[in-house]
């Protein structure tokens, strides 16, 4: 008789956990193929058609580039939150507050020179996603108030206050009536880079990824936030209360997500609309768990995730696969391996009894 | 207000309640057993589809209610496939599943978005319906309405007086007594998050069966976040779940009627109601001590033993 | 010798001619469409689509679309990408991609871009709309004549200038066969979802409303009249089957003339950029077939005026147009111009509810 026993490996798979990665993603990849199948389109050549459109070519390269930092800000942020196990579902209202309060900025001084606008434009929406967030921070905190559900309501009731805006004081007169503000002035709008079609927003992204990155393996404070995580009474040894960490991540995973917000209405747009919102924030989460939290890996998986996003466009365009496609991708990928960590903690072993 | 108006809001908002009702009654027994599935909205969606289509392609809705729960409970088995055979971490498998029944929902459905199919209608309980106001409130509704309240009544009795379903509460409060009192904890677990995921389904399936009777992609709208929202709320009790999703119903259906009456606030704000509503309640139980009543292993994977 | 050569290019020349412009209209054309939302969602893209399918019949043409493009860098990618491709005509249905076309248009001046509801043009790029209202008043009229408690309920979905003049129109056209008619609006801000539409709806029944209209696609709101016992009139499909004692009618949206109209044009060589706003008259809006229950008088007023519109005899916003505070805003006499309409951000007189 053979016998299926489970063993906790010792340490974790380092590099093998590569390994169960690509598994994981190529599983999905075949289910995803199957389901194209389902609907009469080729399986192989689609898959293959959303890889290559997504990444190989100059163009794809820039677009993956241009949607990965507002990903990679909210992820970011997401992960700082998610390394103290406070479980932040809040980065898409904080992403729209944040875009909001960039915009009061560019919409009440827009006559102010562009080194003055934009470092306020940026304290705007710091502050403003920062304080939508610090909100169940706070409640949680102070009342043990569970942050899911808060912070998830806040992303209803954040969007419905940016609609609330655009539809009403903020609507531009000239704009036929339909919900936009104003354009931004010149100077309240982040150029970009050359000839390319990229931001300055690319810059800030790679300078707060090198940033996070030192943040958590070098100093005391990051190394506490893992630890206080994984173990909530390790938390006692930290030099900061618990409480007081609660809060801080909260803050800085608003923050981040609020500059995603400004990045998407200046650069992107020029100014403020409903349609900002594209659901940054729920990527993000699913780019901050596939990457482990680490804020190198989340600039990998963000241009990849946002190169799945531009691989469907072409796959929309050239087999007429419906948009709904990419979640399911993106849901199959998360699941395969959220299942996939399994064999990297574990190992099994067939033992043969007599 | 009218009088009659009043009893129009209260009736409706039974009816906008059920489908929030059904699922927060599938999550209580679910995050009873310790198992936190963040994936109500992708498997409501998911069984409101299913529902459908059966539905359609039969002609007997209840053939349709009945599918919606089976792929309810199909699609919670993955979270519990993720969670309890592979260890995942809890919160992220559900978030994936919403994302992944939610996509796959309309990837499938978008073919009958303009079909109708056989669904509930209100009936009147006889006798219990001429009750002054409760009457009408209560009991002039469809088959799906009167489940829910057996449903509720039926999982509050089992919760309390069953071995079974104490059994349930003791693996999610203190899972290694349990396993030590030679409870199958694995076994508990598998039933809270499949009871719980065909009951998330036939919530689905009021949408599209019983409240319209037409599926179009988007139908739940974001109903699900709300059940799992209230099932704090409810302090994982049955008959306060009822209370919660009433409770956001009504403020669904007031804030529409205000608009109707003419009123002059913006509707964006109205639109917040519910969902500030929602945080209020946290807030309050939470700061009433209530919050620490969530089952104490909640969302903590219990390892294979070696 | 010269005059042979003469003779010879220039009978060769008008000999080739036939045959190029032969070949010119068999030459394949590629036409691209963007959409804001899936097609099975609201009956904006919905309708858009079925014009699309149109084209398919067309020899030579082949058609591709995208759906749920976002506003902004999406929309732009998606252009781009179809234009790169080599798509020679490419259709955006959603105001909000107006710039972004317009960028996309500078760099590639050979292909058309055609952008729906939106005001800004370029060599290669014109704008188009349609004229919803016209439909819209008729149905009102349809409203206003079988109404019981002079109460009209109206689903609207987001306060955006087109569902402003629909609602407009209705209660215009509902106020000109029955001047006590009130118009009561409530806004679902959504586009697709039947479950909050159908509970507005019930919200408008509840306050005494006994003919429920809609903005938006799903059947919810006919549903829940037909429950009533009421009246309703629908939007751009047939929605009889969810309510067959309910349906009166509903405005339409055909989008395969003007469509087709494009193509031709294009492959002609006549196309030019322009800002198109068809309506009745081209049959780019209609109104679907009557409900049973509509009794003749009122279907030959209908038709007559309808016919009156089509043929410039009448307009819907003719004066005097008053707003909901009694300011006149078309005067008596004159008719509201193009401008005034796509920019109207009032409700008529008669019209119970807020703009936000």
């Amino acid at each position: 008789m053979v016998r299926l026993s489970i063993h906790k490996r010792q340490a974790p798979l380092g590099w093998g956990a590569c390994f169960v990665f690509l598994g994981a993603v190529a599983v999905s990849l075949v289910l995803s193929g199957i389901l194209l199948r389902i609907q009469g389109k080729p399986a192989v050549a689609g898959i293959w058609l959303l890889i290559r459109s997504a990444y190989f070519s100059v163009y794809a390269v820039e677009d993956c580039l241009i949607k990965a930092v507002p990903i990679f800000l909210c992820s970011l942020g997401v992960a700082f939150a998610f390394r103290l196990q406070v479980w932040n579902i809040g980065a898409e209202g904080q992403y729209a507050l944040g875009a909001v309060g960039a915009s009061w900025a560019a919409l009440t001084f827009p006559d102010l020179p562009g080194y003055i606008l934009l470092p306020l434009m940026l304290l705007s929406a710091s502050v403003a996603g920062g304080l939508w967030s610090f909100i169940p921070a706070f409640l949680r905190n102070k009342l043990r108030a569970n942050e899911i559900i808060i912070t998830l309501m806040l992303n209803y009731i954040g969007i419905f206050f940016l609609e609330y805006l655009v539809y009403g004081p903020w609507k531009d007169p000239t704009s036929f009536g339909f919900p936009m503000t104003k354009n931004f002035s010149a100077p309240a709008v982040v150029g970009t880079i050359g000839q390319t079609r990229l931001s300055w927003g690319l810059v800030v992204c790679i300078l707060a990824g090198i940033a996070s990155w030192i943040f958590f393996r070098f100093t005391r404070l990051g190394f506490e936030l893992k630890a206080s995580g994984d173990n909530p009474r390790a938390a006692q040894y930290a030099r900061l209360p618990y409480t007081r960490l609660v809060a801080i991540v909260m803050v800085l995973s608003g923050m981040l997500a609020g500059w995603a917000g400004l990045l998407e209405a200046s650069a992107n747009l020029n100014r403020l609309q409903p349609s900002i919102m594209a659901g940054y924030g729920y990527t993000a989460i699913v780019v901050a768990w596939l990457a482990s939290l680490n804020p190198l890996l989340i600039g990998l998986a963000s241009f990849l995730l946002a190169g799945l996003r531009v691989g469907l466009e072409i796959l929309q365009l050239d087999l007429q696969v419906p948009a709904a496609f990419g979640s399911i991708l993106e849901g199959l990928i998360l699941l395969t391996v959220l299942a996939g960590g399994f064999f990297t903690r574990y190992r099994l072993e067939l033992r043969r009894r007599p | 207000m009218t009088w009659d108006l009043m009893v129009a809001l209260l009736a409706a908002t039974i009816q906008t309640g059920t489908p929030i009702l059904y699922a927060t009654l599938g999550e209580i027994i679910t995050e009873r057993s310790g198992i936190l599935n963040l994936g109500v909205e992708g498997i409501m969606i998911v069984g409101a589809l299913a529902a459908f289509l059966v539905s359609w392609w039969t002609g007997s809705a209840l053939a349709g209610f009945l599918a919606g729960g089976l792929c309810g409970a199909l699609l919670a088995a993955v979270h519990g496939l993720v969670c309890l055979v592979f260890q995942g971490n809890q919160v992220v498998s559900g978030l994936a599943l919403t994302i992944l029944g939610t996509g796959l929902a309309n990837y499938l459905g978008t073919p009958f978005v303009s079909k109708a199919a056989a669904g509930f209608d209100a009936w009147s309980v006889p006798l219990l319906a001429q009750i002054p106001l409760v009457g009408s409130v209560l009991f002039h509704h469809d088959s799906l309405v009167y489940f829910s309240y057996l449903l509720t009544a039926v999982l509050w009795l089992c919760l309390r007086y069953t071995r079974w379903g104490l059994g349930l509460c003791a693996v999610g409060e203190h899972p290694e007594a349990a396993l030590a009192a030679g409870l199958r904890i694995y076994g508990y677990r598998w039933a809270g998050i499949l009871v719980g995921g065909c009951l998330a389904g036939w919530g689905g399936a009021y949408l599209s069966l019983a409240y319209t009777h037409s599926w179009t992609n988007g139908l739940t709208a974001g109903r699900g976040w709300i059940a799992v929202a209230l099932v704090i709320f409810a302090f994982w009790q049955p008959w306060r779940a009822l209370l919660g999703a009433y409770l956001f119903g009504g403020v669904m259906a007031f804030q529409f009627r205000l608009q109707a009456m003419g009123t002059h606030i913006p509707s964006s704000l109205l639109l917040m109601l519910p969902y500030l509503l929602t945080i209020a309640v946290l807030v309050f139980s939470s700061w009433k001590g209530r919050g620490d009543e969530a089952p104490s292993a909640l969302g903590i994977n219990i390892e294979p033993a070696d | 010798m010269g005059k042979r050569i003469l003779i010879g290019v220039t009978l060769v020349l008008f000999g080739f001619l036939p045959v190029l412009q032969a070949t010119a209209a068999e030459k394949p054309i590629k036409v691209g469409f963007v959409y804001v939302s899936p097609i099975g969602d609201a009956g904006w893209s919905y309708a858009h689509n079925q014009g699309r399918l149109a084209l398919d019949g067309m020899p030579g043409v082949t058609t591709a679309f995208v759906e749920a493009v976002s506003e902004g860098p999406d929309s732009e990618r998606v252009m781009l990408n179809m234009a790169r491709k080599g798509y020679d005509i490419i259709f955006a249905t959603s105001f909000g991609y107006m710039d972004s076309m317009l960028k996309v248009a500078k760099q590639f001046p050979k292909t058309v871009f055609m952008h729906c509801s939106g005001f800004k043009q370029a060599p290669n790029m014109g704008n188009y709309f349609g004229r919803m209202y016209q439909a819209r008043y008729l149905s009102g009229m349809v409203a206003g004549a079988m109404t019981k408690s002079n109460t009209l309920g109206y689903v609207a979905a987001f306060p955006i200038p087109e569902v402003i003049r629909g609602i407009n129109a209705f209660a215009l056209g509902a106020q000109s066969v029955n001047p006590k008619a009130e118009v009561r609006v409530v806004w679902t801000k959504t586009w697709y979802d039947p479950a909050t539409e159908k509970e507005a709806a019930k919200s408008l029944l509840d306050v005494g409303a006994d003919v429920i209209a809609q903005h938006q696609d799903s059947p919810g709101p006919q549903e829940a009249a037909q429950e009533k016992g009421v009246y309703s009139v629908g939007y751009n499909s047939d929605m009889s089957a969810f309510a067959p004692k309910a349906h009166l009618t509903a405005p339409v949206w055909n989008w395969a003339p003007f469509y087709k109209e494009t193509v031709a044009a294009v492959r002609k060589g006549t196309w030019q950029s322009a800002s198109t706003w068809y309506g009745m008259k081209e049959g780019i809006v209609d109104l679907a077939p009557f409900g049973e229950m509509v009794p003749k008088a009122i279907r030959d007023s209908v038709m007559a005026k309808k016919r009156a519109i089509v043929g410039g005899k009448e307009k819907v916003f003719s004066g005097p147009v008053k707003d909901q505070s009694g300011t006149v805003r078309v005067a008596a006499g004159k008719a509201a111009t193009d401008q005034e309409l796509l920019n109207m951000k009032y409700f008529v007189q008669g019209v119970v509810g807020t703009l936000e």
